[in-house]
């Protein structure tokens, strides 16, 4: 547990020394700062059902930062160290594959959890700002955040799947990009054909799409399903990097 | 300390190392040897725990490399080849990483740090970004970085690769200090070190150890003949007169200049014999002068490309890569 520790201490180091986090951050910042707008010019032009939270999330611009931020976080977590040789020291250390797995991995979801702090600053501003007439509803907020949380963890473990199948840091971000991309689209594709195919296909598509699970949450519905669904996944793909990474080690 | 029984690693389709036993005795310092695609490196890596072999068994410390190898690279110091390391971080801050991974911490750790970086003469280095450092100093923060958990084994996979001649004195002197705390194994290709800085050699070529001792005895058994390099004044037929001489088995004229009254001779002599007593006679008797006479003794360099010729290898490697 130590030894994770350090690596942990030393991942996060790499990522905020490294423009990689402040960049990141400062997209998100940009493109949240639109989803919100968005979100407000809804509610300014006629009176909704949804909330602020829930219109930002649904926004255009959000998704287009949801794509960008998975494989900025996650693709240089294992190529770099193939690229430039360090894994090699690294293993030769007395370190166990688990505990590189699982600092690199939870290093990137510390710092995804911070690109979201702005976005919370931007709600809390706007009831501050208009004396409560924004409302905030915290089943909303907790759904929003929390939905956010398990799908970023369910993203950056394929990200960090990624960046071990290859030493190519553009190759690792172009795969998990794809992989969270078709994610998506799988509930873009219900929205498109969601009325001309049986019920039984959307419901089975519905439990995966990112994008429903986003419409149930932040409207405060807290599905469990969804997040035994993003967690077991996220587990599935680390145990997937923890193999890749171990691979080295198999015997014949 | 190192106990490697019929070792083979094998790549798709290619055997790196082929069916190697050696053992290296605790306070050895052991020379690997080998033109490059010799097997070192893997050797190395598979005893650093790094990657297990294909078959066969090693142990360092008494300690299985593959079944316990936590505990072989809590033992191993080791530095691979390039001497990778992590460009954005400092000097001091990644000798301190290094230090807590392998187990040192607190007050010790930040006291054995400034020891390494001392020793390895990096000290002044210590805030500098590892990415700006020069590659002699990214070697020495290697190294450093192998010392840091003061390790039973030291694997040094080509140390002084890269380094300018004033470094190689330096790392060799260092490695010499190590002796006493540490067994040392380190990889060359560079003849000269090895007999410089090892006790023991273990030659490698295409995966197979083709000699295993000291550095003196395989210049012993090296069967070539030795050479005596003569330089004399005199008149005539010296040449003939010289390969006349007991034990000599040819004498060769170097580039005689008609107005140069001193004149350069190559004496080939057969093993276990010396002539130069027989020479000086010689010189005496006819009232030649002598201004010069050396033997030069055969270097690890002929036995090597000896031992190559004997395996039917290819001749022609060029010297340099040895």
């Amino acid at each position: 547990m130590r030894i994770f520790w350090i690596l942990l201490k030393k991942e996060l180091h790499a990522f905020f020394v490294s423009p990689v986090a402040y960049v990141v951050l400062a997209l998100v910042m940009v493109l949240n700062g639109f989803a919100f707008r968005a979100a407000l010019s809804v509610l300014e032009s006629a009176p909704s059902e949804g909330s602020i939270v829930s219109w930002t999330f649904h926004a255009m611009w959000f998704w287009l930062s949801y794509f960008f931020i998975f494989p900025l976080l996650t693709m240089r977590l294992f190529a770099e160290e193939k690229k430039m040789g360090t894994l090699e020291t690294l293993f030769t250390a007395p370190v166990r594959a688990w505990q590189v797995v699982a600092a690199k991995y939870l290093a990137s979801v510390i710092v995804y959890c911070v690109l979201w702090l702005p976005s919370l600053i931007n709600f809390k501003f706007a009831h501050w700002i208009t004396a409560g007439e924004v409302e905030l509803p915290s089943g909303a907020m907790q759904g929003a955040y929390l939905i956010l949380v398990v799908m970023g963890m369910f993203n950056l473990a394929i990200g960090c799947f990624a960046s071990s199948l290859t030493s190519n840091q553009i190759v690792a971000a172009i795969l998990s990009f794809t992989m969270s991309l078709m994610h998506f689209l799988m509930g873009v594709f219900i929205m498109v054909v969601g009325s001309r195919i049986s019920d039984t296909i959307v419901d089975i598509v519905n439990y995966f799409a990112a994008t429903e699970h986003i419409r149930i949450f932040t409207a405060g519905l807290i599905d469990s399903r969804a997040l035994i669904y993003y967690l077991s996944m996220s587990l599935l793909f680390l145990t997937f990097t923890h193999h890749v990474v171990e691979f080295r080690r198999w015997r014949p | 300390m190192i106990d490697v029984q019929n070792l083979t690693k094998q790549y798709a389709g290619r055997t790196a190392v082929n069916n190697i036993s050696f053992q290296v005795e605790p306070g050895e310092i052991v020379g690997f040897l080998g033109p490059n695609g010799a097997g070192k490196s893997t050797t190395m890596r598979i005893l650093s725990g790094y990657m297990p072999a294909t078959s066969g068994r090693a142990s360092v410390a008494g300690f299985d490399v593959f079944h316990q190898s936590i505990q072989v690279r809590q033992s191993v110091g080791y530095m691979p080849e390039m001497a990778p390391l992590y460009t954005d971080m400092k000097v001091k801050e990644y000798l301190r990483f290094r230090a807590e991974l392998k187990g040192l911490s607190g007050h010790a750790m930040r006291r054995r740090v400034g020891e390494v970086m001392e020793l390895t003469g990096v000290s002044d280095m210590r805030r500098r970004l590892i990415g700006n450092l020069s590659k002699g100093y990214r070697q020495r923060v290697a190294l450093a970085d192998a010392l840091v958990h003061q390790p039973k084994l030291l694997i040094l996979d080509e140390p002084t690769n890269g380094l300018d001649p004033v470094q190689i004195r330096h790392v060799r002197d260092l490695l010499r200090g190590l002796k006493s705390k540490h067994t040392v194994l380190l990889s060359t290709h560079i003849l000269h070190e090895v007999e410089q800085s090892c006790d023991r050699v273990v030659m490698l070529h295409q995966g197979r150890i083709r000699a295993n001792d000291t550095p003196q005895n395989l210049t012993r058994q090296l069967r070539s003949t030795t050479l005596l390099h003569l330089e004399v004044e005199g008149t005539g037929k010296l040449a003939e007169q010289l390969t006349a001489l007991p034990g000599v088995r040819k004498a060769v004229e170097e580039e005689a200049k008609p107005q140069q009254p001193w004149r350069k001779f190559t004496l080939r002599v057969e093993p276990d014999h010396d002539v130069r007593d027989a020479v000086l006679e010689l010189a005496m008797k006819q009232k030649w002068r002598i201004r010069e006479m050396h033997r030069q003794l055969p270097t690890l360099e002929d036995v090597f490309v000896e031992l190559s010729m004997n395996a039917g290898l290819p001749t022609d490697i060029p010297t340099h890569v040895l």
